[in-house]
């Protein structure tokens, strides 16, 4: 037991060091208050997350977070759970190639994703270049809600299609066979057997997903324009292009609050549902 | 091989006069804190290495966006010594941080240069390196007539055809201020007159390189710009002519500081020294389209035709208020998101 928690020792140091610091001394920054001309004055007031509290546009912007990252959720679920089927009912030739298509757009960086999705997107880009040559009219996604959707949803799929293929890989398949030939079908199978047999994948990858795109930095900027805001690219500008620190400070806990409160909610609510 | 007192004695004196040498080189660098690209890669060829290499001085880059610059220079304002010696900011920027006791009056007697800078340009705290205009950048294609005022952004003619950059929202709030009764040193008019533009249809690019873009493909015909932007934007072949506002130029300054703290201050007054040396200045005007901030700059007659402002235009020659934006510029840009862009 001595043993194990001085192996943890390490471990410990580095996230006191470097996470629980930072945060403990940006939370610190909320409390202080921004002067124009002055920057950061010292202070204990509660009046940066008042400000966020009070105003509509704040919340506005935290309500728009908050529906882009369930709706990506729902779309990376959807679309993920058949793909990471796939992947596990592939025989040994294929199966590396299908991984390996599904993780090569994580070899490079999300902006650099959003960039090539401005390429595609844009009013004169790929996509509308294809619309018309078809005769179709042009689609305006760019600096769209879709458009930062789309661009979401191709950054976390990976993440969701891994973490559920690991857990369908470890399902007896004889469980599943057997269910079929009970008589359940194949829809019955997946909604008594394979879904509740992986409801804990589920939430795993449920839980990324939504913690990625409550984060989302680059792909709201690039691909949502001026206009579209969310949480994230909100901290940046008040710290970076306002140089208020108290309040970017302050937005920032509300946006690791929100996370981590519906993320734990999520946690418990699915996790302890029992199985049909 | 056997270590001796003695032998030990003479490699600790060797390391001491090693210890004691290095203040003199350290003398002989300075840490200068820049926005990066082309703005850094040409200071570091025409300053460092021509003019401050040949006097031992070796220059070390911190690169980031001068408001992550400005943040560490006033975390670094109580203590003994800074990490950066000399700053490039914004003429607002290096306003506040003058202001917040961040840099330093300048002692001018040290910069030989200084008696050339441009009198308009001038101020205690900082040198300016280099400057442009707002002008109006217009496609003879799809704007008819050509410009001559910011009004004439606003005629229903180019309704749908006005381009606005989200982070230009200080100089296009002042832009409308300057038309509908207001003044470098009170912007609220601009506000009603920009809620006019947006019903008018314009429209809101994210940065400099997407209303190039947006110019470039036809979607915008005129737009609020820097002059120097518009010679390289043309250079690049986009399809823009430049017009000077009626209402006046307001000026666009590039400035460097030295930081109150600076380690290194012989090393940082030879930078701005440097900086406003003429071979330097006429580099940056050939290479990057700004105008030379001090007098007896030579420029090849191509260049010159494309930075320099026609005497009458130079007349007309407007600079900030900065004490105003010092103030205002959190809530201009908070009304910006809220209400224009909404």
């Amino acid at each position: 037991m001595r043993r194990t928690f001085t192996g943890l020792l390490p471990a410990c140091a580095l996230v006191t060091v470097f996470l629980l610091m930072p945060l403990l001394l940006l939370f610190r920054y909320s409390l202080n208050r921004f002067v124009p001309g002055e920057f950061m004055v010292d202070a204990l007031t509660l009046e940066n997350y008042e400000k966020f509290v009070d105003d509509p546009y704040y919340r506005g912007i935290l309500q728009t977070t908050l529906v882009m990252s369930a709706v990506v959720t729902t779309a990376c679920l959807l679309l993920g759970f058949p793909l990471a089927t796939l992947l596990v009912r592939l025989n040994a030739r294929w199966k590396p190639v299908v991984l390996l298509l599904i993780i090569l757009p994580l070899f490079v960086g999300n902006a650099v994703r959003a960039a090539g999705w401005m390429v595609v997107l844009g009013q004169k880009g790929l996509l509308n270049t294809l619309l018309q040559a078809a005769g179709l009219p042009v689609a305006t996604l760019m600096y769209t809600p879709v458009g930062v959707f789309i661009g979401i949803v191709s950054v976390n799929l990976p993440f969701v299609v891994l973490t559920l293929q690991s857990v369908l890989e470890g399902q007896d398949a004889s469980v599943r066979e057997a269910a079929l030939g009970l008589g359940a079908g194949p829809a019955g199978t997946f909604r008594l057997v394979t879904l509740p047999l992986a409801r804990a994948g589920v939430i795993a990858a449920a839980t990324l997903c939504f913690i990625l795109s409550m984060n989302a930095y680059a792909t709201p900027i690039l691909l949502g324009g001026p206009r579209f805001q969310m949480m994230a690219p909100m901290v940046a500008t008040q710290v970076l292009d306002q140089s208020n620190w108290p309040f970017g400070a302050a937005v920032a806990f509300v946006l690791i609050a929100v996370t981590l409160v519906l993320t734990i909610a999520t946690g418990a609510v699915f996790g302890r549902q029992r199985m049909p | 091989m056997s270590i001796t007192r003695r032998g030990l004695g003479l490699g600790a004196a060797g390391l001491t006069l090693t210890a004691r040498m290095r203040p003199a080189r350290a003398a002989g660098q300075v840490v200068v804190g820049t926005w990066g690209g082309d703005y850094q890669d040409l200071q570091q060829t025409y300053v460092a290495a021509a003019l401050l290499a040949p006097q031992g001085i070796n220059v070390v880059y911190d690169t980031a966006n001068d408001t992550v610059r400005k943040t560490k220079l006033m975390a670094e304002r109580r203590l003994p010594h800074g990490s950066v010696d000399v700053q490039a900011l914004t003429a607002s920027g290096s306003y506040e941080m003058f202001q917040n006791g961040a840099i330093a009056a300048l002692d001018i007697g040290r910069i030989p240069n200084a008696p050339h800078i441009l009198p308009a340009l001038r101020t205690a705290y900082a040198v300016p390196h280099i400057y442009t205009g707002r002008v109006i950048l217009h496609n003879p294609k799809l704007i008819k007539a050509a410009p001559t005022s910011y009004a004439d952004l606003w005629s229903p003619d180019n309704a749908g055809k006005v381009g606005v950059i989200d982070i230009q929202y200080q100089t296009t709030i002042e832009s409308a201020a300057m038309i509908a009764g207001g003044s470098l040193s009170n912007y609220e008019p601009g506000k009603d007159k920009l809620l006019e533009l947006k019903r008018l249809g314009v429209k809101v690019y994210p940065t400099n390189e997407a209303m190039a873009q947006a110019l470039k493909n036809e979607e915008v015909g005129i737009c609020i710009m820097w002059r120097a932007r518009g010679v390289q934007w043309r250079n690049a072949g986009i399809p823009v002519e430049i017009v000077y506002p009626k209402e006046g130029v307001v000026l666009y300054i590039s400035e460097q500081t030295i930081a109150k703290n600076a380690r290194n201050q012989d090393s940082a007054y030879a930078y701005l020294n440097a900086l406003l040396d003429p071979t330097a200045q006429a580099a940056f005007a050939k290479n990057f389209g700004y105008t030379p901030t001090v007098e007896g700059v030579t420029l090849p007659p191509e260049v010159e035709a494309q930075v320099s402002f026609p005497a009458d235009v130079r007349k007309s020659f407007l600079v900030q208020d900065q004490a105003y934006l010092a103030k205002n510029d959190p809530q201009l840009q908070e009304w910006w998101n809220k209400v224009f862009k909404a």
